[in-house]
């Protein structure tokens, strides 16, 4: 008997979703089978890859990163040099800074540096709150308004302050606003279906349903994104459709894998190594789930993602 | 004359000055001259805002006020008032443009007349928010400039943004009083037509926050209805024109509330929740909230000590005890109770009878707590489900211990606390506040009265709790599944059981016993987009096992397709799965044709050969497992209990102390059902047995019902 194959294309698709302006801008989603089930039908749109870069500039980065930024002296040094490695499709601005239980840069200073960088590079952008839900609802406003017309992603809008940063990034200034919740498809909905009674149009919500380095109940993560595919596609569920985005640089460089160093732990071997390896394998199984973007910061993981996507898509 | 007259007198009025300010305009600087608000991308942007149309230029206002015209509709229908207040607030925006021709600067401060975009996306966040959880619009003079003073500082105080027309203006300077935008309170100007800057703030953020396209007038005046919270206060004398201009105000929604009461009750202009009024202007405030359905958040707890889950637990011993208010000795009593809205006094606390510093250390007092609360959608359901409350929110007061409900209540308050000043109000504070921002919902307004007289005490508990408690006992019996029309979803237990989906029902409660049908729908009603949904149950598939379509859609839809089909009443066939929480599990014992329940805290061995952690791993996950079932304690004596293989005359063995609990009610059950007396001695326990062979000997001996019941597999 003659072997058919059956197409696994789903009637309900993923929302497109454009980020930045111009030639650079970069759109998200709108695929309606499984990821990277090309065979099935084509995905328009393949999968994302940013780097991510702190107000902390050089300072904030591990030795292996400096040293891909050499020459840098500034944030805004390190946001053009960024832009330019191999395979980075947009850049992002984690204001890690403005924690008020770490530095607690003044939201002033910070949005300083967002408008410099923004002025210095066209690439779209994704600006990422300091995991703080008030401040970052000050900072995110404020955020939101200095990149008017740049259409950005303003991360995070969470439960406790989805109003604030929904408000100011979905309806004052027309950014993009990312829902982040933690890995749980009902929490992901529910965050969803309150951005959107605020008035947020569906069409401009990507979702972060929860982030972990591999190994650190990374199949939670997995299993969630999982599942929030299964129901926006197989389900139609369209509370669930948004494009999901994932900040895998946060996570995976503050695990000890990669920041033990190799005096301590010589049968690890180099920590460059270690880091990079870390960061490609938590993206590359975020990807295989279902994530249409990820976020990295070792420009050797960008690259190396990037040219896994151009393979499979 | 009647409302319609004062009206359109009005509107007539103001559409004649507009009409001649705009001759005058192009007569002075032709047709062609450019006139515009500064620093707004809407043009005029009420007008934008009703038609879609922007005006450039003289000439195309002129062509507008042709527009406008055709608004101002004659018949004396509500809809026609309505529609001339919109053309009077059109004429005001034109007359008010018309003040900007060349880019002059009409107004200077205080005074701020047209509010540029910027300004409006920077309110528009708190707005929406409900960080700002109100738009005052005071218009005219105030009595005195002491009350326009106590108004605005009422406001204020409550976060309400605060916009100011006419006299009131110059009364606040008087008195020194600070304005401005940084203090939220904006004086737009001293004409009557300056009120339409505010206005223009409610239909740009419309056409900003709300995606309202110019033009689509029915739109904006929804939005401005439900997301702008605006009102008026209106200091009488009333004119035509203000009176038309406050039909204007009605028509986007916002409620007109208005000193000058003989005038309104000359024209017979009183409308309900709309143009109301209120002779008293110190009561301005509570007015203008109620009518707009404003609630202010409450953020802080106004007591002497702290407040914090951190003291959930704390233990105060005998000695360290200034007074006891024990019910199980004297009388007590928690209670709240629904009234009218108008029988309310919002936070107001009242203490009857002697405070805790009148009462000798260390002894034995009486105290009753009546929260008395109003709202829109209160229900008498949910009474209870406040008061259960209660034990967690006065736990957490530093040096306070609460145990038990009802009248059976035990509070200690320590002497650090009682030395920190705490006093019998401040329970009435703690209760106010957390009913008030938990429950803001459904409660509107909340008041408390403590009674500490022993004589009230006794009349309160016998007179007014116990009827209340009994009569919520016999609700709670009488509803039964086939009395109510809806179910309701639980899926709490999703994060850790992700395709498990409780239905929870009058006469099933969920299965870990903390979700009753009553908690459930005031879940849903507390949090619509909740972990409770509600469930339609139209669609009978079959009665005998309790399977609906809309049931089982439900489940499909929030198990995210893990689950097909499941029955209400059965173990067997499509039985509900359970998530892992279950007080119990029930699992059938082939021997005996029956079922062993074990609940949680039961560590031994059941006659089914398993102990409850071993049933445990068989029955959760939410997988369907027929011949398991998880449960709650409750559900052990309901009369839908396995009703689909014959009900609890299944039940064959439960441990002894599970049985002692439930044991009265399944008596009555069983009785009721099947005529048998004292079921539970039939029932074998760990004691009786915990083998099959053993417990069937004993079952055989007492002549239990399940022996001769059609077998079950």
């Amino acid at each position: 008997m003659p072997f058919t194959a059956k197409s696994g294309k789903f009637n309900a698709s993923i929302n497109t979703l454009t980020i930045g302006t111009g030639d650079k801008a970069i759109t998200l989603g709108g695929e309606n089978v499984l990821p990277f089930y090309t065979f099935d039908a084509p995905i328009e749109n393949a999968p994302k890859v940013g780097i991510e870069i702190t107000d902390g500039g050089l300072d904030a980065e591990p030795d292996c990163i400096k040293a891909c930024y050499e020459g840098c002296t500034s944030v805004v040094d390190m946001a053009k040099k960024a832009a330019g490695f191999e395979g980075v499709d947009f850049l992002s601005l984690r204001l890690e800074g403005g924690d008020p239980n770490g530095l607690n840069k003044s939201t002033e200073e910070l949005i300083a540096i967002v408008k410099e960088v923004a002025a210095a590079v066209d690439l779209p952008l994704v600006i990422s709150g300091c995991k703080n839900v008030e401040k970052d609802a000050e900072l995110l406003t404020k955020a939101a308004e200095a990149l008017e017309g740049r259409n950005a992603l303003i991360l995070p809008a969470k439960e406790e302050n989805y109003k604030t940063v929904g408000a100011a990034a979905g309806l004052a200034y027309k950014q993009v606003v990312g829902a982040e919740s933690s890995v749980d498809i009902n929490l992901a909905k529910q965050l969803n279906v309150l951005l959107t009674q605020l008035g947020v149009n569906p069409q401009s919500i990507a979702m972060n349903v929860g982030t972990a380095s591999a190994g650190y109940g990374f199949e939670y993560v997995i299993s969630t994104i999982d599942r929030v595919k299964a129901a926006a596609l197989s389900q139609g569920d369209a509370t669930l459709q948004m494009p999901i985005i994932t900040p895998v640089a946060s996570e995976v460089w503050g695990v000890k894998e990669t920041m033990a160093s190799e005096a301590d732990m010589p049968e690890w071997g180099p920590v460059e190594e270690r880091g990079i390896d870390m960061e490609i394998e938590t993206a590359a199984a975020d990807l295989v789930s279902g994530s249409n973007a990820v976020i990295l910061r070792h420009p050797a993981s960008v690259a190396t993602i990037s040219k896994m996507i151009k393979e499979l898509v | 004359m009647t409302l319609f007259d004062v009206v359109f007198k009005g509107n007539d009025a103001v559409y004649g000055l507009t009409e001649q300010a705009i001759d005058a305009a192009i007569a002075q600087h032709g047709a062609d001259k450019a006139v515009a608000f500064p620093d707004t991308a809407y043009s005029l942007p009420c007008y934008f805002g009703v038609t879609g149309t922007k005006v450039g230029n003289l000439g195309e206002l002129k062509t507008a006020l042709g527009v406008v015209k055709t608004l101002m509709t004659r018949e004396k229908k509500l809809n026609d008032v309505f529609m001339s207040g919109v053309a009077t607030a059109l004429c005001a925006e034109f007359i008010e443009v018309l003040k900007y021709i060349d880019g002059a600067v009409p107004y200077e401060a205080p005074c701020y007349g047209h509010l540029a975009d910027a300004v409006i996306r920077e309110l528009g966040v708190p707005l929406v928010t409900g960080d700002i959880p109100g738009v005052a619009v005071i218009l005219g003079t105030a009595p005195t400039a002491q009350e326009a003073v106590d108004l605005v500082k009422s406001y204020q105080g409550q976060g309400i943004l605060v916009t100011l027309v006419g006299g009131v203006i110059d009364q606040l300077q008087e008195m020194g009083y600070k304005t401005g935008a940084n203090v939220r309170v904006i004086p737009l100007g001293k004409d009557v037509t300056s009120v339409i800057h505010v206005v223009s703030v409610a239909v740009r953020a419309a056409l900003i926050f709300g995606n309202i396209q110019g033009g689509d007038a029915a739109g904006l005046m929804k939005y401005t209805f439900e997301r702008v919270p605006a009102f008026v206060n209106a200091f009488g004398p009333l004119d035509e024109v203000v009176v038309a201009c406050g039909a204007g105000a009605v028509a986007l929604g916002f409620p007109v509330i208005t000193n000058d009461v003989a005038t309104l009750e000359a024209v017979n202009g009183k409308v309900p929740k709309s143009i109301i009024g209120q002779p008293d202007v110190a009561k301005f405030n509570a007015t203008s909230l109620e009518a707009r359905n404003i609630k202010i958040k409450i953020t802080n707890i106004d007591i002497p000590v702290a407040f914090a889950s951190a003291f959930e637990g704390e233990i105060i011993r005998r000695g360290d005890m200034q007074v006891e208010f024990d019910g199980s000795r004297v009388d007590c009593a928690e209670l709240v109770q629904t009234r009218e809205a108008s029988e309310i006094e919002d936070h107001k606390i009242e203490v009857i009878g002697p405070d805790i510093d009148e009462m000798p250390v260390g002894s034995k007092q009486s105290l009753a707590y009546v929260v008395e609360v109003a709202g829109k959608t209160m229900q008498a359901d949910f009474e209870p489900v406040f008061e259960r409350k209660f034990h967690s929110y006065l736990n957490c007061v530093e040096g306070m211990m609460h145990t038990g409900q009802r009248d059976m209540i035990r509070i200690r308050v320590s002497k650090d606390t009682f030395n920190a000043g705490f006093r019998l109000k401040h329970i009435g504070e703690v209760l106010y506040a957390k009913v008030k921002s938990e429950f803001a919902a459904v409660v509107d307004k909340c008041q408390v009265k403590i009674y500490s007289k022993p004589e009230d005490c006794t009349r309160i508990r016998h007179e007014v709790a116990i009827p209340v408690f009994d009569k919520r006992d016999e609700r709670l019996t009488t509803l039964t599944d086939e009395s109510v029309d809806v179910y309701y979803s639980c899926i709490m237990c999703q994060a850790f059981s992700p395709s498990h989906v409780c239905v929870v029902t009058p006469e099933r409660l969920g299965l870990c016993g903390a979700v009753s049908w009553l908690d459930a729908k005031a879940t849903n009603q507390l949090d619509p987009q909740g972990p409770c949904q509600v469930i339609t149950k139209e669609k009978v598939i079959d009665e005998r096992i309790g399977e609906y379509e809309d049931v089982n859609d439900a489940v499909r839809k929030f198990s995210q397709g893990a689950l097909d089909d499941v029955s209400l009443y059965s173990i067997i066939e499509k039985p509900m799965t359970s998530c892992g929480c279950f007080e119990c599990i029930c699992g059938i014992e082939p021997l005996s044709n029956g079922v062993c329940i074990a609940n949680r805290e039961y560590a031994g061995m059941t006659p089914i050969g398993m102990t409850f952690s071993e049933l445990a791993s068989m029955t959760g996950g939410g997988v369907q497992t027929p011949g398991f079932m998880g449960h709650g304690k409750h559900f052990i004596a309901s009369k839908k209990f396995m009703k689909a293989e014959g009900g609890v005359a299944r039940i064959v063995w439960m441990p002894k102390e599970l049985k002692e609990t439930v044991a009265d009610r399944l008596n009555e059950t069983a009785k009721e059902l099947y005529g048998i007396e004292n079921f539970c001695d039939m029932i074998g326990d760990e004691t009786v047995a915990e083998d099959p062979e053993t417990l069937l000997a004993f079952l055989e001996e007492k002549g239990h019902p399940a022996l001769t019941m059609e077998p079950m597999m």
